[in-house]
């Protein structure tokens, strides 16, 4: 029986039209395309993996994108000459490369078109240990660099008769550039003589690789290198040198139960932080808890159990507290909190204790009320104890500024407790870069940690560095005809070296300006003896923009544009940047992903190593495109491919020293640079890396097993992959046996006959190296023999007891000011932005030192996608009460005026935008140093060649300077309106900035506040004291945000007065200019480099 | 025509019906077909008590207060889509995971979204196209005298209306009566809901464990 609607419905059948002619029609029949043509696609990924099988990299196809989100395959069929309507199919090459925007090295496969030649994207290496497939935003930036509309296509040299700064540049050819620089070098190194050794200097910024760039002043003789560490992390470097004689710890996130963090480094912004990350994402995951010291509230911070405030610079004092309390305090059971078994074994305590004059002079400071009674362990403890019981709760708040949260104090003694040995923690750049004594900051931190057994390097703790690095990329000498390392380099330079800080952890490399301006310093050290260098015959910054990101840059600009200072300079640089603009010549090379590097960085306790390549030259070259000139590759194949003349330092570098700079090996420096397997070339990358790469046993093994039948197995192994681990779980490395066979000692792949090996009282193992110095090679704990740490006596050096001898007898143990009469004594470990310098109601202590997570110092501005998500103007952040209390609203113009608590004298101000905010803590401004880019022309017009060269067109707005010797100022003109804005269609790589008219932002990122920063030399690590004092004002009528005023005559001022007050040079007593077992980064030194002999004047 | 293909016919057209309106705008053609066509004007009730037909042109019909409406229903205030109030987030699918894609897939079905003017297949127009899609094949399956296909087809038209249709629909077009600002459209969501539920009941019986019951 059917129902009445049903009925109704019937009705529908009598419809005068049909349905057909009524329906829209949206099906279509099935696509015709052939089973064939699409069999190896289907409508939905069949696995969510990111990457396809490593057999597929050389020739993987995908569907393009936009086809397959509507529908897949089936729609329409593969696209073919007879399907024009089909989805387009990309046939890629898949070569991996590394990141090059940050120091992780985090892996990048770059999906290079074959079509076009060209990379359409760049995304993570699944191969990579370590970064396990993922990047950051800055990662997947690669692209857009590579495709930077103001890219420089080629060399370019200062127009003849025009000065520097001037604007004017002519185009050259790479020929060209050899030529005249090769000229140069050679003039200067073939005198011989010792100045010659230190008039070129090799300057670079972030290396991203392991020896390569050391070797290059090495194999010419000279110490030559200048590295930007002393801006960057050298304080936190001089505090693990001093522990462990290594640059820098190296924790076991993943596994560990507290993450312990100084700064949002690691987990949001900073060092290694998108590998660390996710590693200590899966800690927490395990249950970790969290815990971020910052005077801002990061994101790290954000999301810890945990955020300490502590006012900058006075972290020492929290983690002496920390150290108090384990010490003195018992567990529930009754027992130490002292890990007893790893201290007694692996801690110096013994040298301490058999020190009785020092013991004698602790008295004396009042470290301690007592001698002990003997030099038992047990003693040791009652000495501790009593040193550090000062470091009370109450002590601690009133320090750290910390009243009204002393309940976190207990809360984080609590889980540091808990977590046992399994305390994680990376103290880097922060507190350790920000202030004077930013040192000790991380000599403190790892005293508490130490105490709980947290340093032995075992699962979830912390070990060091070099036990999980890998370094071969200086190490390609079998390939070469001389075969072996260059001999060790015969001078010490004082450019980068000066007599007054013999301990700097770096060399002193943004004062480079300043010492080539005083004269009066020059003359002073000639007089005394030694043989100062007045001017450099060649400087060459490598990716490398210290004009901007140095303090006190106005003395920068002075310096580069005096050529009586600098005979000459050549920036080998991807991207336009202020320094640049002061140099000579302009030497475009490669990117993250064109160019050739041997990466690797202690992420976690593994040994892994990546391989940065031009991904266009390893494309071509498997698709079976040869070069011309084969130790010319990579530029060869970046013309190919339409990139521009772009090269790479690896190329560069041996064509010039071989064939340009001792062309007939007069100098000595063309064997290290020859190809062996082809005398009078070059050597190639292949030979070279395949040199370098089969110094790792495993990764040898593993080649010629994939590769038996290859000429360069290892290189090939590498160029397919792109990453290998080494070694894993590499936990408590000191604790390997020195094998002792009764008549030889083996140790670190070197054996020692019995009779040349003497052991001291404490344990230790000691041999005399062919210069005559006693080196240690192991050392016995409870009856065993072990390689141990790398310090002289093995073991981790709670007492630095060299550093009685280095004039600094006070510091040689973790200490800090107890009470208000030892903050003078002992200014040297005291901030410069300590609250007692902040007295008035608009002073403050201004934070600098954090990273933006999407920037890269000076790298960021040549990447569209970078600069579209960093537009925020970097503004100065102010604690809500303190805006309110000075009347400043969100969006406010503020003046910053900084003000040098050493000299007394005020360096001048920048103009920014103010955010309150409760994210940072009362009296603490917080405003990075990483933003404010600026350029002086648009473009520059190059002679016979048709298009303008855009200059950092999409980040960098249009700025006025003036400068005139004393006092500079920068003042923003047009933001980018004319740079970009304008001329929205690039003449190059056109598919790539087709979206150049919908650039919605200003440019202005920021004001260049590094220019108004003077100079803070620490005394004892050399690094640079990133953090001011300053005084906020609202801004004037006239003043707009991005401007700058600077009395660079003051800075001068300013860095001789941290000189002069607080350094302990080198005295006609000094024999040696540092200690000699404290290795000199980058060149290897003779004894007689490090001799000195100073005469008393 | 016997009664088995009158009743599939039937079927056939209203699901053309009702899919056309609620896929994208009217235009002056479906109009004229709808108002001369009594047993199709029979549909919609309150249409053809409304005055607005007799004062304006079609074009100014459409223009000023049937596309209006449409586009205040189907574009800006209502979600027409089935992954909208199928899934916990209300994110709409509109990739290669839409369930209902995978459905037209399995049985060799392509939607053309820029056709339709959508941006996902599980469009309410789209899903009912499918329904008048499968209704058409079984009537073509029926006239060539082979039940059995159209039986297997009748059994998926079922299956569809069961799993994807009629677990959201219900919500969609009782808002489009509380919302419409037009009498068509009020008709139309009657017209649907109506029909679908019948059409299921229908199929429910239809289909058997042996077979479809075509002739009862």
């Amino acid at each position: 029986m059917m129902n009445e609607s049903r009925r109704t419905f019937l009705k529908g059948a009598a419809f005068t039209v049909a349905g057909a002619t009524l329906a829209t029609g949206v099906f279509e029949s099935v696509a015709e395309a052939s089973k064939e043509a699409t069999a190896e696609f289907t409508n939905t990924p069949a696995s969510l993996d990111f990457y396809p099988p490593l057999e597929k990299w050389d020739s993987f196809r995908e569907l393009d994108g936009d086809d397959w989100k509507r529908g897949g395959i089936n729609r329409k069929g593969v696209r073919s000459d007879d399907n024009p309507d089909g989805i387009e199919v990309h046939d890629y090459t898949i070569v991996p490369c590394v990141c090059s925007n940050c120091e992780a090295g985090c892996g990048l496969t770059a999906w290079v078109d074959k079509k076009t030649l060209t990379v359409r994207k760049y995304m993570g290496n699944p191969l990579h240990s370590a970064s396990r497939g993922r990047n950051c935003a800055k990662g997947y930036a690669v692209e857009s660099q590579m495709y930077d509309p103001d890219r420089i296509p080629f060399p370019i040299k200062r127009a003849p008769g025009s000065k520097r700064g001037e604007g004017k540049w002519v185009r050259i050819s790479w020929d060209q550039a050899l030529k005249e620089i090769g000229k140069k070098m050679h003039d200067t190194l073939k005198s011989g003589d010792e100045i010659s050794k230190k008039s070129i200097m090799y300057h670079v910024g972030r290396p991203n690789e392991n020896g390569f760039g050391h070797r290059v002043p090495h194999t010419m003789g000279l110490d030559g290198y200048d590295s930007h560490t002393n801006i960057c992390s050298a304080g936190a470097r001089q505090g693990s040198i001093q522990w462990a004689n290594d640059d820098r710890n190296s924790p076991d996130w993943a596994n560990a139960k507290l993450i312990f963090l100084q700064s949002s480094h690691a987990a949001d912004a900073g060092h290694y932080f998108q590998q660390s990350a996710g590693l200590i994402a899966d800690a927490r995951k395990k249950g970790a808890k969290m815990v971020v010291l910052d005077p801002r509230l990061s994101n790290s911070a954000g999301i810890a159990d945990m955020w300490l405030p502590v006012w900058p610079g006075t972290e020492t004092a929290l983690y002496l507290y920390l150290a108090n309390r384990i010490l003195n305090e018992k567990d529930k059971n009754g027992d130490d909190l002292i890990d007893h078994g790893f201290v007694k074994n692996w801690l110096n305590w013994d040298r301490l204790m058999a020190n009785r004059e020092y013991l004698k002079f602790m008295v004396t400071k009042g470290y301690i009320s007592k001698m002990p009674e003997d030099e038992s362990y047990e003693s040791f403890i009652e000495v501790m104890k009593e040193l550090y019981a000062p470091y009370t709760k109450e002590y601690v708040v009133k320090e750290c500024k910390l009243e009204g949260q002393e309940y976190k104090l207990d809360k984080l003694f609590e889980m540091f407790i808990e977590a046992g040995p399994k305390i994680a923690t990376y103290i880097w750049r922060s507190g350790a870069i920000a202030h004077r004594g930013g040192w000790m900051i991380t000599r403190s931190a790892f005293l508490p940690l130490a105490l709980r057994g947290a340093m032995r390097g075992d699962v979830g703790g912390v070990s060091w560095h070099h036990w999980h690095k890998i370094s071969i990329g200086g190490k390609g000498d079998a390939a070469t005809v001389a075969g072996k390392k260059a001999p060790k380099v015969e001078v010490w330079n004082e450019l980068a070296w000066p007599p007054e800080y013999p301990l700097s952890t770096y060399e002193m490399s943004y004062i480079l300006p300043h010492l080539l301006m005083d004269e009066e310093w020059q003359n002073k050290w000639r007089a005394r003896g030694l043989n100062v260098p007045t001017k450099l015959a060649v400087w060459i910054p490598r990716m490398y923009n210290p004009v901007w990101i140095n303090p006190d840059g106005f003395r920068w600009i002075e310096a580069l544009k005096d050529e009586s200072k600098i005979e000459m300079s050549f920036n080998l640089s991807p991207t336009w940047s202020e320094t640049n603009w002061y140099c000579d010549y302009v030497l475009p090379t490669g990117l993250a992903g064109e160019r050739h590097d041997q990466q690797s960085e202690p992420t976690k306790p593994e040994q892994w190593t990546a391989f940065r390549q031009p991904v266009l030259r390893v494309a071509l070259e498997k698709m079976g495109w040869k070069p011309k000139v084969e130790h010319r590759g990579t530029l060869e194949a970046h013309i190919k491919a339409g990139l521009g003349e772009i090269w790479e330092e690896n190329e560069f570098w041996a064509e010039l020293l071989c064939l340009h700079v001792d062309p007939d090996g007069s100098l000595g420096v063309r064997q290290y640079w020859e190809s062996r397997k082809h005398p009078g070339k070059p050597v190639t990358v292949k030979e070279y890396y395949n040199a370098g790469f089969s110094l790792l046993p495993n990764l040898k093994k593993a080649a010629e097993a994939a590769y038996p039948d290859s000429e360069y197995p290892c290189y090939e192994f590498m160029r397919d992959r792109g990453a290998w681990t080494e070694k894993t779980n590499v936990y408590r490395p000191q604790e390997k046996e020195l094998e002792f066979d009764g008549t030889y000692y083996h140790a670190h792949g070197h054996k020692y006959h019995v009779d040349e090996v003497e052991k001291d009282k404490f344990g230790v193992l000691w041999i005399v190296d062919h210069e005559g110095r006693k080196r240690s090679i192991g050392v016995e704990v409870e009856g065993k023999l072990y390689e141990g740490f790398h310090t002289p006596d093995k073991k981790l050096d709670l007492f630095c007891e060299w550093l009685i001898d280095w004039k600094w007898p006070e510091y040689a143990l973790p200490i800090y000011p107890r009470n208000e009469r030892e903050y003078d004594k002992m200014i040297h470990i005291v901030s410069q932005v300590h609250h007692r310098y902040i007295n008035q109601e608009n002073e403050f202590c201004l934070n600098t030192v954090f990273r933006l997570p999407y920037n890269i110092h000076t790298r960021s501005v040549n990447s569209k996608h970078l600069m579209e998500i960093s537009q925020n103007h970097n503004p100065v952040w102010i604690y809500t009460k303190d805006a309110e209390r000075l009347g400043i609203k969100r969006g406010d113009a503020v003046k910053i005026r900084i003000v040098d608590t050493v000299s007394g004298l005020e360096s001048g101000y920048f103009i920014a935008m103010a955010v309150p905010t409760e994210a940072t803590m009362p009296g603490v401004l917080a405003c990075s140093h990483h933003a404010g880019r600026w350029k002086l022309k648009n473009a520059v017009e190059i002679p016979g060649f048709e298009h303008a060269l855009g200059v950092m067109g999409l980040g960098a707005p249009l700025y006025e300077m003036t400068m005139d010797g004393k006092v500079g100022t920068l003042k923003p003109k047009e933001g980018i309106d004319e740079g970009i804005n304008k001329r929205p269609k690039s003449w190059q790589f056109k598919a790539f900035n087709k979206d150049l008219d919908n650039i919605w932002w200003d440019g202005l990122s920021g004001s260049w506040q590094n220019a108004v920063a003077p100079v803070h030399p620490d005394p004892i690590a050399g690094n640079h004291a990133w953090n001011q004092k300053v005084i906020l004002e609202k801004a004037g009528s006239d003043d707009v945000i991005g401007d700058i005023w600077v009395n660079y005559e003051n800075n001068m001022k300013t860095y001789k007065a941290w000189r002069d007050k607080l350094t302990r040079p080198l005295t006609a007593q000094d024999r040696e200019r540092r200690p000699y077992w404290m290795p000199r980064p980058a060149v290897p030194l003779s004894k007689k480099a490090y001799s000195c002999t100073i005469k008393d004047i | 025509m016997n009664d088995v293909l009158t009743k599939q016919m039937a079927r056939v057209n209203l699901y053309a019906l009702i899919s056309r309106i609620l896929m994208k705008e009217l235009d002056e053609d479906f109009l004229e077909k709808l108002e001369s066509d009594e047993m199709m004007l029979s549909f919609f009730p309150n249409y053809q008590a409304w005055e607005k037909p007799k004062e304006l042109s079609k074009k100014e019909l459409l223009e000023s207060y049937l596309n209006v409406d449409f586009t205040n229903l189907f574009v800006l205030h209502l979600i027409p889509y089935e992954s909208f109030y199928m899934r916990e987030d209300q994110m709409l699918e509109t990739g290669g995971a839409n369930p209902v894609l995978q459905f037209y897939n399995t049985y060799d079905f392509r939607v053309q979204l820029e056709k339709a003017r959508s941006v996902s297949p599980d469009h309410i127009g789209i899903e009912l196209e499918f329904m008048y899609m499968l209704a058409s094949s079984e009537y073509k399956a029926l006239e060539s005298g082979d039940e059995a296909v159209a039986c297997e087809i009748a059994k998926i038209e079922r299956d569809f209306l069961r799993d994807h249709l009629l677990q959201w629909t219900l919500m969609f077009l009782q808002n489009v009566k509380a919302e419409a600002g037009t009498p068509l459209y009020f008709d139309a969501a009657s017209l649907a809901l109506e029909f679908m539920f019948n059409d299921y009941e229908y199929l429910h019986e239809l289909i058997t464990e042996e077979g479809c019951r075509y002739a009862q």
